[in-house]
C-alpha cells in the first residue's frame, strides 16, 4: 500500500512541480501568473496531437513546451505592454484556452470533451534496474518519465540561476525594482515576458505530462486546477525553489492519499482542500512571526 | 504583488475619447478573435454574431433571458466592486457566491413549515451572514498580519468549492438523487417571478436595487467615501486619520455578504436547490465586469448585460446551429483578458521606452 500511494505520489508530483517552478520564476520576475492552467491545458492537447502524428514522444514534448511558451508570451504582452490587470487576464485566459480546445474537440473531433487519438506514443518509463526491487526508494525512483527526472533536476538548477547567475539577478531586479532595473541599463519589460515564457513552457510540459505521461488520452477538464494546487506549491515555498519542491511533493501526495481513499470512507473533497489549508496556515504563521519580530524591533 | 495586482482598480474616470477607446476595447478585440476563429472553422462571423445578437436581445423573450442570466454578474460585480474602491483586491467573491447558495439552499429545505416572504428573508439572510463572516477572515489576516488578501482569497474561493462540493455529495445529498444535488428548496421559499410566465424573478429586482444602493454609497455616505479615498491614496487617508484596519474589515464583511446574497438569490431563483457547478465562474465574470465598469453603477450594469446576453444566447445558438457553444467561452475570456488595458497608451509609452 505504501509502495502503491509513494509510487501514485510521484508521478502526481511531476505536473506540479514543473508548473510550481516556472510560476515561480515568473513571480521573482513580477508577474503573478494566474493563466498557467491555460498552457498547461495547451500542452496537453498539443502533446497528445502531435505523438499522434509524429510518433515521437520527444516531437510532442518540444511541441508542448513551445506551444505553452507561446500561449505565455500571449498573455505576458497583455500585462506588460497593454498593461491588462494579471488576476483577471490570468483568469480570462482560462476561460478563453478552455473554449477555444473545447471548440477544436466539438467542430472537427466531433468529441464533446474526451479525445483518444490512434498511434500516441507514451512517455517512456526509465526502470531503474537494481533500484526498482529496493522498497519504498524503488517505488519514488524507478519506472518514471522523463519528465519526472526532468522536474527534479530542474529544482537545483532554478535556485542556482536564480542566486548565482546575472541572468538570475537581472530577473529578480526586474521583478523587485523596476524602475532601478530600467536605470541600470536593463529592460524589465522584456526581462518579463521571458519569464513568463519560460513559465508557459514549463506548464505546456506539465500539460504533456498529463496527456502523454499518464493516460494518453486527453479531456478539457484534464489539468482540473492543477496550476492553481502548483500556485499554491510557491506560495508556500515563498519563492525558494527547495521549499517550492518540497511543497509540490507534499500536495502531490495528498492527491495520492485521496485517490487512494476513494471509496474508502474519507472524502475526497476534503483531502483536496488542505493545498489551500496549508497555503493560508503559513501565510498566517509567517504574518504572525513578522509582527513578533517588528513589535520586538519597537517598530 | 499588490501594486502590480491593483493596477487599475482604483482608477479615476476619464472622460475623453482614450476612455471610450479604452471601454470598447475589449469587446472589440473579442469580436475580431471570435470572428477568425469562426471563420477559420468555415463560418460566416457577421452570420453567427447577428444570430446572438438576436438571440440576446431580439423580442421581450429573449431579453428577459438575458436580464435572469445577467442577474447574478450583476450581483457578483457589486460585491467586488465594494472592495475594489477601497483599494482592496479580493477577488473571494466566488467562493462566497458557492457558499451563500448552499446557505439559502440547506434553509430551503429545511424550514419547510416557515410561511413565504418570511422564509425568502431567512434564505437570503442565511446567505448573506455566511458570506460575510467568510470574508472577514481575509480582513483580518489583512489588516492585522499583512496577508496578502489577493491570496489568501484565492485560496478561500478552492476551500469554499471543496466544501460545497463535499457538503453536496454527503450531508446534503438528496436521498435518491443521481446527480449531485440537495433536496428541492419548498416552492414557497422560491424567488417569485415579476411578470409570469417570463422567467425574470425578484432577484433582478434586488440586485437593482443593490446597485442603486451601491451608487448612493459610493458617493454619499461616509463608508463610502472613506473606501474611495483609500484606494486612492492610503497613505493620505492613514494621515488624515481613517483607521485602516477597520476599514478593511467593514468594506470586505459588505463584500462577502452581498456575494453571499448573491449565492442565495441564485440558488432561490434559478435553480432552486445547489447543484454541482453551481457557479460556472459568477464570481470572476463579476469582477471583470466590475474592473471594466471601473467600479461605476451604470458600467457595471452594461457589462453585466453584455455577459448576461453572451450567456443566454450561446445555449440557444447551439440549439439551433453546428456552433459549439464554446464560442462563448472564448468571448467571454478574451473580454476578460482585456478587462482593463490601455491601447490608448500604447503609442506614448513606446516613445517614452
Amino acid at each position: 500500500m505504501i509502495d502503491y500511494v509513494l509510487a501514485a505520489a510521484a508521478l502526481l508530483t511531476t505536473p506540479l512541480l514543473l508548473t510550481a517552478i516556472g510560476g515561480l520564476i515568473n513571480r521573482l520576475g513580477g508577474i503573478v501568473n494566474l493563466g498557467l492552467e491555460a498552457m498547461m491545458l495547451t500542452g496537453a492537447y498539443v502533446a497528445l496531437a502531435m505523438s499522434s502524428a509524429t510518433q515521437s514522444w520527444l516531437v510532442a514534448l518540444l511541441a508542448a513546451l513551445a506551444a505553452g511558451g507561446a500561449v505565455g508570451l500571449l498573455f505576458s504582452l497583455a500585462v506588460t505592454r497593454l498593461e491588462a490587470n494579471e488576476i483577471v487576464a490570468g483568469v480570462g485566459l482560462n476561460v478563453a484556452t478552455a473554449g477555444l480546445i473545447g471548440f477544436i474537440l466539438k467542430d472537427y473531433y466531433h468529441s464533446s470533451g474526451t479525445i483518444r487519438l490512434p498511434d500516441v506514443v507514451m512517455l517512456p518509463r526509465i526502470v531503474l534496474p537494481g533500484v526498482a526491487q529496493i522498497p519504498i526508494a524503488g517505488a519514488i525512483l524507478s519506472g518514471k518519465d522523463p519528465l519526472t527526472w526532468l522536474s527534479w533536476a530542474l529544482v537545483p538548477i532554478t535556485a542556482f540561476v536564480l542566486s548565482r547567475t546575472r541572468a538570475g539577478l537581472r530577473l529578480r531586479a526586474a521583478g523587485a525594482a523596476r524602475e532601478a532595473a530600467t536605470a541600470l541599463g536593463l529592460r524589465p519589460l522584456a526581462i518579463r515576458d521571458a519569464s513568463t515564457i519560460v513559465a508557459g513552457a514549463l506548464a505546456g510540459l506539465a500539460g504533456a505530462q498529463l496527456s502523454i505521461g499518464v493516460v494518453g488520452v486527453f479531456s478539457v477538464g484534464m489539468s482540473g486546477g492543477r496550476a492553481f494546487i502548483a500556485l499554491a506549491a510557491f506560495y508556500f515555498g515563498r519563492n525558494r525553489p527547495g521549499l517550492t519542491a518540497v511543497g509540490a511533493a507534499l500536495f502531490g501526495l495528498f492527491d495520492a492519499i485521496q485517490i487512494y481513499l476513494q471509496g474508502r470512507g474519507v472524502a475526497p473533497e476534503l483531502m483536496q482542500m488542505l493545498p489551500y489549508i496549508v497555503v493560508l496556515v503559513v501565510l498566517t504563521a509567517i504574518g504572525v512571526g513578522e509582527r513578533k519580530r517588528r513589535l520586538l524591533q519597537g517598530v | 504583488m499588490s501594486a502590480a495586482a491593483t493596477a487599475g482598480v482604483v482608477r479615476s474616470p476619464r472622460r475623453d475619447w482614450t476612455a471610450l477607446v479604452d471601454a470598447l476595447a475589449p469587446f472589440a478585440v473579442a469580436l475580431i478573435v471570435g470572428a477568425i476563429l469562426l471563420a477559420a472553422t468555415g463560418r460566416n462571423p457577421f452570420d453567427v454574431y447577428g444570430l446572438m445578437a438576436r438571440e440576446g436581445f431580439g423580442g421581450a423573450g429573449r431579453l428577459e433571458a438575458t436580464l435572469t442570466a445577467a442577474t447574478p454578474i450583476l450581483f457578483t460585480a457589486i460585491a467586488t466592486a465594494v472592495s475594489f474602491r477601497a483599494g482592496i483586491f479580493n477577488v473571494g467573491v466566488e467562493g462566497v457566491f458557492y457558499l451563500g447558495g448552499m446557505a439559502g439552499a440547506v434553509v430551503g429545505f429545511t424550514l419547510t413549515s416557515f410561511p413565504s416572504p418570511l422564509l425568502i428573508v431567512v434564505e437570503l439572510a442565511a446567505g448573506a451572514l455566511i458570506g460575510g463572516l467568510w470574508l472577514a477572515a481575509p480582513a483580518l489576516l489583512r489588516a492585522r498580519l499583512q496577508v496578502d488578501e489577493v491570496v489568501s482569497t484565492l485560496m478561500l474561493n478552492f476551500i469554499a468549492a471543496n466544501l460545497t462540493l463535499y457538503l453536496v455529495n454527503g450531508p446534503f445529498l438528496a436521498p435518491g438523487s443521481a446527480n449531485s444535488a440537495t433536496p428541492m428548496i419548498v416552492e414557497a421559499g422560491w424567488l417569485p417571478r415579476i411578470a409570469p410566465p417570463s422567467t425574470l424573478t425578484l432577484g433582478f429586482v434586488i440586485a437593482l436595487i443593490l446597485l442603486a444602493l451601491y451608487a448612493l454609497w459610493d458617493r454619499l455616505t461616509p463608508l463610502g467615501f472613506e473606501a474611495r479615498l483609500n484606494g486612492l491614496n492610503p497613505r493620505f487617508s492613514r494621515a488624515i486619520g481613517i483607521d485602516a484596519p477597520r476599514l478593511i474589515l467593514k468594506v470586505m464583511i459588505l463584500s462577502g455578504a452581498i456575494g453571499g446574497l448573491a449565492g442565495s438569490a441564485h440558488a432561490l431563483g434559478v435553480t432552486h436547490r445547489f447543484v454541482v457547478g453551481f457557479s460556472p465562474g459568477y464570481g470572476w465574470t463579476g469582477l471583470a465586469v466590475a474592473l471594466m465598469g471601473r467600479n461605476s453603477a451604470v458600467g457595471m450594469l452594461i457589462g453585466a448585460i453584455v455577459f448576461g446576453a453572451l450567456d443566454s444566447a450561446g445555449t440557444t445558438v447551439q440549439l439551433f446551429s453546428d456552433i459549439p457553444l464554446e464560442i462563448v467561452d472564448v468571448l467571454q475570456g478574451v473580454v476578460t483578458i482585456f478587462a482593463v488595458v490601455r491601447f490608448g497608451r500604447l503609442r506614448g509609452r513606446r516613445s517614452a521606452r
